[in-house]
């Protein structure tokens, strides 16, 4: 279906090959993603072991089944998620700045981790039976009722700058409420803490990678349904309105599916910056397009790419350190959209 | 000529918990098909309420709209963009957007969750950039054109949605005078062409009795008065968006006219030398005063007081003794 829809909004050879290279950038990405790391392993090794099946050496075979092919898949779907969101932000808002957390959906998903490590102590249960399940769960909690409460607004507003304003002081309110349950904790709860919202890619089972998995599918399908309401909202709501889209349940299309896709990913992974706001500028600086049959899959096959860039440099190969990925993000990312930014004028192509 | 819109003893308004705030009250109307139609009237008359209302956004308090066969309100939202389109007097502008993309989205009603057109929906677009003179731009990015052709874009978007009425709410505000020319009278031409009911919101008087077919005026406390322009203007009507006591609309000339008293002065010569010297004299009136005679002759220009002969109006002011200031 997805590939039919890509056909399909290829108007010029240009945007094809934009694609395609775009595509093949991505598998070269993935392979080297799961070669490089503490031990290099081959690229035909790998190649070979996964379509065959056999591994010359049984500790490969763990390390990239069991630890890089989850980390890499996770990678991936993380950086389709949040471009996805941050674009359709960026629409919904008409702002360039909008991005997945713009409904505190980070601040939410930080706040329920927060809970569950700061005030742990209080509630009697201590950091080290915590697992990532917990985390996951505290996550997806915490992200659910902050965005339950932006929702409650969002009934009652019919602004959607309103709307905006609203999901930002949401998120200010919560990440205040954080800041006082850090200052009481404990040093070891805050580190705990503090890891997780550095974000990292890594430490999922394949049943939480599963979960990703559905939860992404989720989170994208409505969009692909409501490609054509976003191209019309390319005009503002008014015009959209005008030319028979339903602009209420646009809205709550955009709140659920980013509270899916970028709520998930939050708990999962930890809050990671950067990706969902410069990735759809990315996009549109190389299809040079307003059109979402194009800026969706672009955005989709930018951030998994990015992701992936910026998780195998945070590798430091050879070593076994591996720098948080919030870190590198916006380590890699902001100097690469500056540069864009200051080659091409953004403004005028937003 | 068909009727395609008609408004019926209308009270439009707001309403806020129990309260009505009434703003427009018995407003009787008909829009033509195959004409363009203007809506003039001062700022905070309820222009804005009456377009809301047409798109049906709100819902009247008495009386009844019809578009077609029913009230606008009562259409689902996607009908009632097959039946009617709008431009809106602020850009906003993807500038990655070409013309073409941009006079696709307005097929946006007849197309799948997609949004891809089909072979019926180029054909329209096409049409609709043969209609507006805008084909040769369509590949251009929108950020590349100028206002009015960007303008002339969302008419053809409007167009190419095909429906009976197209409402442009003032298209022309931020547009040079001769832009404000182009476009009304390719919307004049778009009515008639592809039989359209074109109703404009504009504060221009002059381009609406060039171009509109029929204009419709409001104004604070009067009902809705509709009709063509050229007969509003002879039997005074127009003078019904003016404050009375101040302005006046001077039929010899098609203009708005500032109200003033009778000058005093004895101005001689052709009628259209002696229509700007008033205008520049009442620009100063209270500063000038004479008894003699003026007199202005032409070929070539010179205003004769007494003995005195100048050469400009400016001369005259400069120059003249100052029993003349």
């Amino acid at each position: 279906m997805i590939c039919i829809f890509i056909v399909n909004s290829m108007k010029t050879n240009q945007n094809a090959f934009f694609f395609i290279l775009a595509a093949v950038a991505l598998v070269f990405l993935f392979l080297i993603n799961l070669g490089l790391g503490s031990v290099s392993i081959p690229v035909d090794t790998i190649l070979s072991g996964l379509f065959t099946g056999e591994w010359e050496k049984s500790s490969h075979r763990e390390i990239i089944l069991n630890y890089r092919f989850p980390k890499s898949l996770v990678a991936v779907m993380a950086g389709i998620a949040l471009s996805l969101s941050g674009l359709q932000m960026q629409t919904f808002f008409r702002n360039p700045l909008a991005g997945p957390y713009v409904l505190g959906i980070s601040s939410g998903g930080g706040f329920g981790v927060a809970i569950l490590l700061l005030a742990g102590s209080f509630l009697g249960f201590s950091g080290i039976v915590i697992s990532s399940w917990a985390t996951a769960i505290a996550g997806i909690l915490g992200a659910v009722s902050v965005l339950a409460l932006v929702s409650l607004v969002a009934w009652r507003v019919r602004d959607s700058m309103t709307l905006l304003i609203v999901g930002i002081m949401f998120g200010a309110a919560v990440s205040a409420i954080i800041s006082v349950l850090a200052f009481f904790s404990e040093a070891e709860a805050l580190k705990l803490y503090t890891i997780w919202s550095m974000g990292s890619l890594g430490g999922l089972g394949w049943n939480q990678v599963g979960l990703l998995g559905l939860l992404l599918a989720i989170g994208a399908f409505p969009l692909l349904l409501a490609t054509r309401s976003f191209n019309a909202l390319l005009l503002g709501e008014t015009y959209a309105e005008s030319m028979g889209i339903n602009p209420v349940r646009l809205r709550w299309l955009v709140i659920i599916s980013t509270g899916i896709l970028a709520g998930s990913i939050t708990a999962f992974c930890g809050p990671i910056a950067f990706v969902g706001i410069a990735v759809p500028h990315l996009a549109r600086l190389v299809w040079k397009s307003a059109d979402h049959r194009i800026l969706f899959p672009g955005s989709a096959l930018l951030g998994a790419g990015l992701l992936l860039l910026c998780d195998t440099i945070g590798q430091l190969p050879g070593s076994a350190q591996t720098l948080p990925i919030n870190a590198v993000t916006s380590l890699v990312g902001a100097p690469v959209v500056i540069a864009l930014v200051l080659k091409r004028n953004f403004s005028k192509e937003f | 000529m068909d009727q395609v819109l008609t408004g019926k003893n209308l009270s439009l308004g707001y309403e806020k918990g129990q309260d009505r705030k009434v703003i427009l009250s018995d407003l009787n109307f008909q829009l033509y098909s195959g004409q363009l139609t203007c809506l003039l009237g001062p700022n905070g008359v309820g222009k804005s309420t009456l377009v809301k209302a047409i798109l049906g956004r709100i819902r009247p308090f008495e009386g009844e709209i019809k578009l077609l066969e029913k009230s606008p309100v009562d259409y689902p939202r996607e009908k009632l963009s097959k039946k009617l389109s709008v431009v809106l007097s602020e850009p906003i502008i993807p500038a990655q957007m070409t013309v073409e993309q941009l006079v696709g989205l307005g097929r946006t009603p007849y197309l799948k969750w997609s949004g891809t057109l089909s072979e019926l929906d180029r054909k329209y677009v096409n049409e609709a950039l043969v209609a507006t003179k805008m084909d040769f731009l369509r590949k251009e990015r929108l950020g590349e054109l100028s206002d009015g052709q960007r303008q002339k874009a969302m008419i053809a978007r409007a167009l190419a949605q095909d429906g009976k009425v197209i409402i442009l709410d003032e298209p022309t505000s931020h547009l040079d005078l001769v832009n404000r020319h182009e476009i009304m009278f390719l919307l004049q031409e778009i009515a008639k062409s592809q039989d359209k009911a074109i109703l404009v919101v504009t504060h221009d008087l002059d381009i609406a009795i060039e171009t509109a077919h029929q204009l419709w005026l409001m104004n604070c406390g009067s009902p809705l008065i509709a009709g063509l322009p050229e007969d509003l203007i002879l039997n005074a009507q127009i003078n019904e968006l003016l404050p009375k006591d101040r302005f006046f609309f001077d039929p010899k000339r098609g203009k708005v006219n500032l109200r003033s008293d009778d000058s005093g002065w004895q101005i001689q010569g052709s009628e259209d030398l002696v229509f700007w010297l008033e205008k520049a004299l009442k620009k100063r009136k209270s500063s000038f005063w004479t008894d003699e005679r003026i007199q202005v002759l032409d070929n070539p220009f010179r205003i004769q007081v007494g003995e005195r002969i100048y050469h400009s109006i400016a001369d005259f002011f400069e120059e003249s003794p100052s029993s003349l200031r």
